[in-house]
């Protein structure tokens, strides 16, 4: 079973991950969205470390040492950033972190990352502002989306009838791009989310 | 190199600097840490890695080669030591003063 959910809050992610393998709902991957396997319900305990690693050594080292300590990497990867552990040891301490500094420093960690993905793609908007692909015009007349010659003219169901037909295409041409803006935004808006939540962490530590 | 920057230490940073006297992975490291403290100071593993990644930084621990390939091998280096030496001197002057005042009150 496959999930899609966003979160901005690593505490609220875990609970949601417990009730799921409660229910019997073990996390396998997050590549495209939640992905689950079905197994028998079970109390397990979950937490979620923010870490990238350039290094495929670094990387077996750090799920290693979680490991020898109790805990099982689920899922996430080199690259993913989130990095989910499950408690498989019952001697082992309840949590990934055994101070609230190091506990808080994951978020300042996502809030950077994010804001480098955010950058990262910024270059991407400019060229394609300048290669007209973005055209302000659109926004101001989005009539000019629609290509089929004399629609405007047309009426009645005849107008109905292309009008809803060539909607998807216009909005197709139209709003194609968006999605990177709309990327880069939502990196902006994580950063800043994670950030805040760092100091917040950190004021309540 | 201004070894007064690092003092006073944190407990758990003495600890893990303690514990690579001897060179050893982090996992050993965490066993040693709560061992050494007489199991008051137990270190969970992301606080470990982070630990590790932030005095290898400051060049008070190196990492070392070693013939686990799974599990990365640090010892503390030459700054390291200067830096407890220097905090074990700040604490036995505490010590020293604490005790005589104490004993004094004592009589």
């Amino acid at each position: 079973m496959r999930k899609f959910k966003v979160f901005n809050d690593f505490d609220k992610e875990e609970q949601w991950l417990e009730r799921m393998g409660s229910e019997g709902y073990q996390l396998e991957s997050t590549y495209f969205g939640y992905k689950f396997r079905l197994v028998d319900p079970k109390e397990k305990k979950i937490k979620i470390d923010f870490r990238k690693f350039k290094h495929s050594a670094d990387f077996l080292d750090y799920i290693t040492l979680f490991e020898d300590s109790g805990w099982r990497h689920i899922a996430g990867s080199k690259y993913s950033g989130i990095q989910y552990f499950e408690k498989i040891d019952d001697q082992a301490i309840d949590d990934i972190f055994s101070d609230n500094v190091s506990k808080a420093k994951r978020y300042q960690r996502y809030a950077h990352s994010s804001l480098m993905l955010a950058i990262g793609n910024f270059p991407l908007i400019i060229f394609l502002y300048f290669t007209d692909i973005i055209d302000p015009v659109y926004f101001i007349r989005p009539s000019e989306l629609y290509l089929t010659p004399g629609l405007w003219d047309k009426s009645g169901t005849s107008f109905w009838f292309s009008f809803i037909f060539e909607t998807p295409f216009a909005l197709l041409r139209g709003a194609a791009w968006t999605f990177i803006p709309l990327s880069v935004l939502s990196y902006l808006f994580f950063s800043y989310k994670a950030n805040k939540r760092y100091i917040q962490s950190m004021i309540k530590k | 190199m201004d070894i007064n920057k690092y003092s006073p230490l944190t407990e758990t940073t003495y600890y893990i600097l303690l514990s690579l006297i001897e060179p050893s992975h982090g996992y050993v490291m965490m066993q040693k840490v709560e061992e050494l403290s007489d199991n008051k100071v137990k270190i969970a593993a992301g606080t470990m890695y982070g630990a590790i990644e932030n005095l290898v930084k400051q060049r008070l621990i190196q990492s070392v080669q070693s013939d686990d390939k799974r599990r990365k091998t640090y010892v503390i280096t030459e700054k390291g030591i200067e830096v407890l030496r220097q905090d074990y001197k700040r604490m036995s002057h505490m010590i020293r003063i604490t005790n005589n005042l104490f004993s004094n009150t004592d009589k």
